[in-house]
């Protein structure tokens, strides 16, 4: 890893006073459980630190550790200049701390929770004041200032918490997967106060699951199985990446990925939108093969390119080598494909109300049999309540629902003997082992007997969990326990599946095996019905529909919606100072700028009149650009674009 | 009910509560421990009752009254003292409970043939132990006069009526054992609101009952599922305190079968109270606060430490309504007292009756939460 | 700005007061557990169920049948006609006693022979049966001396005065309130804060008072204050509903009273502080709340057992509990008109106890996630 020693030679050079931390050796062991072992950080001052790895790789000990409350059993790491275990007191009083647990207290208000930090970090009344003021207006929680925080949706208490732990102006800020379960509006506004907080002066150290968020850091580290595994710049993690990404167009795609999977195992093919990606090791390796082979196979290559490696494909190259088989293998039984035509899943003017509340209001849309529907929109949004009402479990207050077949309202349970159901939090027993679940929900569904040892053996090969039958479901990691959850939910054979959040809180590499998943259910004629947060999911499904405050407010493919929505046209910027940039762009009149990884995007009406625009205002601020092009809209930005006109629209109803 | 989805809710139930240390440990500690200390440590029996003696006649007449009280059993003299101030301070510092005061002239004026008054000075501050020790007092002072009547008369001693007293059931009146069997109907009671309330709300809290909820068991099946591995348990669990039982040497006069029969009924009971309860709680900490609360006044109200008919009538038509009452009833019943079911119908029925009343409307609670 | 403790204290008042199930639990279950307590739990004998077999029918038979419901204890339910129908009564617990006279009982008191009447007495609930068994047995030596007067014997020659100190009516009311106010305050306020550290356990916002300036001491305070103000209000409330509405006379100093609440309440919710540090989840803070305070409370402090009576292990266990040095202060005063000079071992252990538990708590407190 040479990389890593230009890193940490870089890092020697500078004067000590500027490092924020310095871990040596440390390690933590739980009983016999080794989390945490022989790590070695610096970070400096003024850096966005980023920590990842898949679940259970150590990273919320690591962070423990340096925010002084958990003693390492190995090793020393000075923070902020104290001693992690002898001068925590100190240590704790100067950082910011957000675990990844709710930490609010519920029953009090948002500005009651700002005062209560403010006074554990006496903070002195005229800049407590101002402070609140400023970090309330900021998070956009300004409005909300009485609302008691367990009554704040899930993005809306990230927020809050995040404006807790800035209460006192931290010097260091250890973020402890922040932003997971929250959607793509509210993460940019927590991105934005993190910014706010960095032009401060404020160092940030943060673990995350999402690949987006890593590009905006400084400097990244990889943990896996508590040890570090690289720690680099996200560029030059990028560029130390060996071998090169290709870009495949191919028709029909999922027998052009089949047959990859197959051919090329090492090259861990996937699907990138309406293309696929994969990895070839050798750098001058030929790309002539490639076509060969998928034309054997009676398989159209429309077009082939190298493409520059994202820091997820970094990801998924360096741990893959660690972990099991991206897919499970074809087991001997080959589930019968099911009927294409016809529709899964009619909704016609779904409403639910709770009290005076309306969460789901004249909600209309349906789903072909086989589609993968994505149901995407903010967090309190309704997707959980509609899937709830789907799934039978709660009854509409009015308007119709069909799900494979059968009214949910008069005809429950013809219809769960139907669907698979997975909720937000993997809901297995922890306290029975893996064939013990299976054997479980086999039965509760009334698999016959007869299928029962097949069904189980094609449930284990899905999950990746074959001969761990005997495992208490407690121990798996999360991955692990998502795909035995899935695999649970369709055990039976359902024609529908409702996947509420499945992949929350999920590293990439397990992520990417989930949707493998999705799309062999898919392939195989079961409808699959998917919430995510995840903008790069989103691009997966077949059809989103987009869900705002209980109405549906966007409803088509992906194209479809990218086209309906004129929301103007994309510009990428890559200068050398980002954060200073997006300062430039923050209030600049037709120009709606935000991070893309360590880019801006920088959304306009017309792409060829704002460049000259852009260019001349980055130069007067002496900034230096390596390049701007025009790339097409992200879901996420059309996602947000339509919320934004529906928010415009009910303003000028109200007005 | 479907049979195969029955026996797989059920086989996995019985895992889940196999597999909770804490709970079976609870449940073992419920059934044996407090069981043992409640029913030796404690009793409302009188016996050697600390006593000071305040004897101001110093005569054969006045030690023999004292010797009464000494060998009685009921009175052990712990403290002498010719000074009345003290015998307050020794009362008020509570290191006696029950003061004798023999005045001077005692034996002079019973010679006389005048009578002879003595004080008895009990602390109240422990009512019930005061009016027995009273009781016992009183008899020992007129065995004293009679014996004294009888020698100044010079005759035989004969008495006009001989009294007979047979106490049945529990003939050397031994708190101990009504204490063991209000123990076991304490810990039944508490076994079957806390595992079922427990069960319920866990998975209510882990999520995993949405997941169970769409699939096509039913809430009756659900309820049954939860139930039978408990009951098993907590019969089971029986058996260390039976043993317990037969060791201090409780009778069993009546038939073993019925008692597992009542406890069953019983058992199903208390769990209909805890999955009641679990259908309104949202978290264990709100089942857990509901069910003690609702459980305390229930465990110590339906006669299992005072008995029921000495409640105002308010309270004897609410413990009407608490199966503790009538499995207490049953308790007593046939181990002390022998009867069966000619007897014991009654209170079956009721138990049976709250049982029903109580799953129905947990069903009803589960389904409209469904449908 | 307020200070650490301040800012601590100034969170949690507001978190209570939103918090239904705390204010329930705080204000109106313990003026229910009076209510229920002060006049469910008593011993008193009075009006119990008698029948009388009498197969003589004489004048004399009735006079000695009279006797009984005449003391006041007895109400008479039944007048039993056959031998077979004695038991049934008794099984059914239709009566607790029955008085069977022979048929020569009158033949034989004119013959001057002894005559023999038998009482049977259900002991199955022996506490009250050995009450039930002593009024007896007076009642009948009362009929034995009144025969002997009226034979030509000398006057009686000895009587018993008893009079009982601190509570003359023997009333268990009387003694049994005094010491719920020590059980009602050990029962809802360690609940309540074993539950509040844990609570923040749980849900992971302990995590951000772990890294903030905050020590352990003065967090701890910070969540004892409001807690212990709580119970001290609960204490006023029962004391004020318990001495109106029980019409209990309050005898010695309330300044000194409210001196040992102040120490008692604090001791309490720091019990419960304790529990919830050294535990890791809501189940588990609860149910040692319940071993601990609330079961050792009621049944081995004195309030309702006495503890003279437990074998002497069990007499040195109730000391490992404060409610039983409180509920002796509480009945020394409210009784018996004590003072410090006599109750000063008490006030020392208690605060001796709470200073233990504090310390105990601030240093088990530790601001990490893991040890």
């Amino acid at each position: 890893m040479a990389g890593e020693v230009v890193g940490t030679a870089l890092i020697m050079n500078t004067p000590a006073a500027d490092q924020v931390i310095v871990a040596e050796g440390l390690g933590r062991r739980y009983g016999r459980h080794t989390a945490v072992t022989g790590l070695d950080l610096k970070v400096r001052r003024g850096e966005v630190f980023g920590l990842l790895g898949s679940d259970g790789a150590g990273k919320t000990t690591t962070l423990q550790i340096l925010a002084g409350i958990l003693n390492p059993s190995a090793g020393r790491a000075t923070v902020l200049g104290y001693d992690c275990v002898r001068e925590a007191a100190s240590l704790t009083a100067r950082l910011g701390y957000m675990s990844q647990s709710f930490s609010l207290y519920g029953r009090l208000s948002v500005d009651e929770n700002l005062e209560f930090f403010a006074d554990l970090h006496r903070v002195p009344e005229p800049q407590r004041q101002a402070r609140k003021t400023r970090l309330l207006e900021f998070a956009r929680l300004a409005p909300h200032r009485d609302r008691p925080a367990r009554f704040l949706s899930g993005g809306m208490q990230k927020k809050l918490a995040l404006c807790c732990a800035l209460i006192h102006e931290p010097e260091l800020l250890v973020l402890d997967e922040p932003t997971t379960g929250v959607d793509p509006v509210s993460r940019r506004e927590f991105w934005n106060i993190l910014y706010q907080a960095l032009t401060q002066g404020t160092t940030i150290v943060v673990s995350t699951p999402y690949m987006d968020e890593a590009e905006r850091c400084t400097r990244v580290a990889l943990l896996h199985e508590g040890r570090l595994i690289a720690c680099d710049a996200p560029s030059r993690l990028r560029a130390q990446m060996p071998g090169r990404m290709l870009e495949l167009r191919a028709r029909p795609q999922r027998r052009a990925l089949a047959v990859l999977e197959e051919a090329l195992p090492r090259s861990r093919p996937y699907v990138f939108g309406d293309t696929l990606h994969l990895h070839q090791e050798e750098s001058p390796a030929p790309a002539a093969p490639l076509p060969d082979l998928l034309a054997a196979r009676g398989i159209a290559v429309e077009q082939i390119r190298p493409v520059a490696p994202s820091l997820e494909d970094v990801f998924v190259t360096r741990l893959a080598g660690t972990a099991p088989p991206a897919a499970p293998p074809a087991t001997a039984e080959a589930p019968p494909v099911r009927e294409r035509t016809g529709l899964a899943v009619e909704v016609e003017d779904l409403t639910v109300r709770f009290g005076d509340f309306t969460a789901v209001d004249r909600v209309g849309f349906s789903v072909r049999r086989g589609e993968i529907f994505g149901f995407l929109g903010p967090n309190g949004s309704g997707k959980t309540t509609t899937i709830r009402i789907l799934c039978g479990l709660l009854a509409p207050s009015a308007g119709r629902a069909r799900v494979a077949g059968y009214d949910v309202r008069h005809e429950p349970l013809a219809v769960k003997a139907r669907i698979g159901y997975m909720s937000q939090r993997f809901s297995l027993y922890d306290d029975l082992t893996v064939g013990e679940n299976l054997e479980f929900f086999a039965g509760a569904y009334g698999v016959p007997r007869a299928r029962l040892a097949a069904r189980r053996n094609w449930a284990l090969a899905l999950a990746g969990l074959e001969g761990e039958e005997g495992r208490p479901t407690r121990g798996l990691s999360g991955g692990f326990k998502q795909r035995l959850a899935l695999a649970c939910a369709v055990l039976h054979e359902p024609e529908v599946i409702f996947l509420d959040e499945p992949t929350a809180g999920v590293d990439p590499l397990s992520r990417r095996r989930f949707w493998e998943l999705i799309y062999r259910l898919s392939d195989q004629g079961v409808t699959v019905f998917v919430t995510t947060h995840y903008m790069d999911e989103a691009e997966h499904c077949h059809t989103l529909g987009l869900l705002y405050n209980g109405r549906l407010i966007a409803l088509g493919t992906p194209e479809e919606l990218r086209a309906g929505m004129r929301a103007g046209e994309m510009l990428e910027l890559e200068c050398d100072q980002p954060i200073a940039a997006l300062a430039l762009f923050q209030d600049a009149p037709g120009i709606r700028a935000s991070f893309f990884g360590d880019r801006l995007h920088l959304l306009v009406d017309d792409a060829e009149a704002a460049r000259a625009q852009i260019l001349a205002r980055l130069q007067r601020a002496g900034h230096r650009v390596h390049h701007v092009e025009r790339v097409p809209l992200g879901i996420e930005d059309v996602f947000i674009a339509f919320i934004e006109m529906e928010q415009a629209r009910r303003a000028a109803e109200a007005a | 009910m479907n049979r195969a989805r029955l026996a797989a809710v059920l086989r996995k139930e019985l895992i889940q509560l196999l597999r909770d240390r804490i709970m079976l440990f609870l449940i073992l500690y419920i059934y044996t421990a407090d069981v043992l200390m409640c029913t030796f440590a404690l009793s409302f029996d009188v016996r050697n009752l600390p006593t000071a003696v305040a004897d101001f006649d110093r005569s054969a007449d006045s030690q023999r009254l004292i010797d009464g009280f000494g060998a009685s059993g009921y009175f052990s003299i712990e403290h002498w003292t010719t000074r009345e101030a003290e015998l307050g301070g020794l009362l008020n510092r509570g290191e006696a409970l029950a003061a004798l005061v023999i005045p001077p002239g005692f034996s002079r004026r019973q010679a006389a043939g005048e009578a002879a008054a003595v004080q008895l000075l009990l602390d109240g501050s422990n009512a019930n132990t005061a009016s027995v020790a009273q009781g016992y007092a009183q008899r020992i002072a007129q065995d004293y006069a009679l014996e004294r009547a009888q020698r100044a008369a010079g005759q035989p001693a004969r008495l006009a009526v001989e009294h007979r007293p047979r106490i049945w059931y529990n003939s050397e009146l031994k708190y101990a054992y009504f204490m063991l069997l209000s123990m076991i109907a304490v810990a039944g009671m508490l076994v079957g609101v806390i595992t079922a309330a427990a069960g319920i709300v866990r998975e209510k809290e882990s999520g995993t009952i949405e997941q169970m909820l769409v699939t096509p068991v039913r809430p009756a099946e659900m309820i049954a599922a939860k139930m039978l591995p408990t009951l098993l348990v907590g019969l089971t669990a029986l058996f260390p305190s039976l043993l317990i039982a037969a060791w201090v040497g409780v009778p069993l006069r009546g038939s073993l079968a019925l008692f597992f029969l009542f406890s069953a009924v019983f058992l199903v009971s208390s769990m209909g109270i805890g999955i009641l309860v679990a259908t309104f709680a949202e978290t264990l900490q709100q089942a857990l606060l509901m069910s003690f609360f609702a459980l305390f006044p229930i465990l110590f109200l339906s006669g299992t430490l005072v008995p029921v008919e000495s409640m105002p009538w308010v309270l004897q038509y609410l413990a009407e309504l608490s199966p503790l009452t009538h499995y207490m009833e049953a308790l007593l019943g046939i181990f002390l007292k022998g009867v069966g079911l000619e007897v014991l119908w009654h209170p079956l029925a009721i138990i049976a009756l709250i049982s029903a009343t109580l799953l129905a409307l947990s069903i009803w609670r589960l389904r409209r939460r469904i449908g | 700005m307020r200070g650490l403790i301040g800012a601590v204290i100034w969170k949690e008042v507001r978190e209570i007061r939103r918090d239904p199930v705390t204010i329930w639990v705080a204000a109106v279950l313990p003026l229910i557990m009076l209510y229920l307590f002060g006049v469910a739990l008593s011993l008193d004998v009075k009006d119990a169920a008698f029948a009388v077999y009498d197969e003589d029918g004489s004048a004399e038979s009735r006079a000695l049948a009279e006797a009984f419901p005449n003391s006041g204890y007895f109400r008479r339910t039944h007048d039993i006609r056959a031998q077979r129908e004695i038991g049934e009564r008794l099984d059914r617990g239709q009566a607790r006693l029955v008085l069977v006279i022979p048929e020569d009982f009158s033949a034989k008191l004119a013959r001057g022979e002894t005559a023999a009447v038998q009482t049977l007495v259900d002991g199955s609930f022996s506490a009250t049966a050995m009450v039930i068994a002593g009024y007896a047995a007076a009642i009948v030596q009362d009929y034995n001396l009144a025969q002997l007067r009226r034979g030509g014997a000398p006057p009686v020659p000895v009587t018993l005065e008893s009079r009982a100190w601190f509570n003359a009516p023997l009333k268990s009311v009387n003694y049994i309130v005094p010491g719920l106010f020590g059980v009602i305050l050990m029962a809802f306020p360690p609940l309540l804060t074993a539950l509040a550290v844990v609570r923040e356990k749980e849900a992971g916002s302990v995590q951000q008072i772990f890294v903030s300036p905050i020590r352990p001491w003065q967090f701890i305070a910070g969540k004892m204050v409001p807690y212990a103000a709580i119970a001290f209000l609960e204490m006023l409330m029962i004391l004020v509903a318990g001495l109106w509405g029980f019409g209990i006379p309050f005898r010695g100093s309330l300044a000194l009273f409210l001196l040992a609440t102040t120490i008692y309440v604090f001791c309490t919710v720091g019990l419960g502080l304790l529990i919830s540090t050294v535990t890791r989840s809501q189940l588990v803070a609860m149910l040692f709340a319940l071993i601990l305070t609330l079961m050792p409370s009621f049944l081995f402090s004195g309030f309702l057992f006495p503890i003279f009576t437990m074998p002497e292990m069990m007499q040195w266990y109730t000391y490992l509990f404060p409610a039983r040095y409180f509920i002796d202060i509480s009945r020394g005063i409210v009784m018996k008109d004590v003072g410090i000079e006599i109750l000063w071992p008490q006030f020392a252990a208690l605060l001796a106890y709470t200073a233990a538990v504090f310390a105990a708590a601030t240093r088990l407190f530790r601001k990490k996630v893991a040890a």
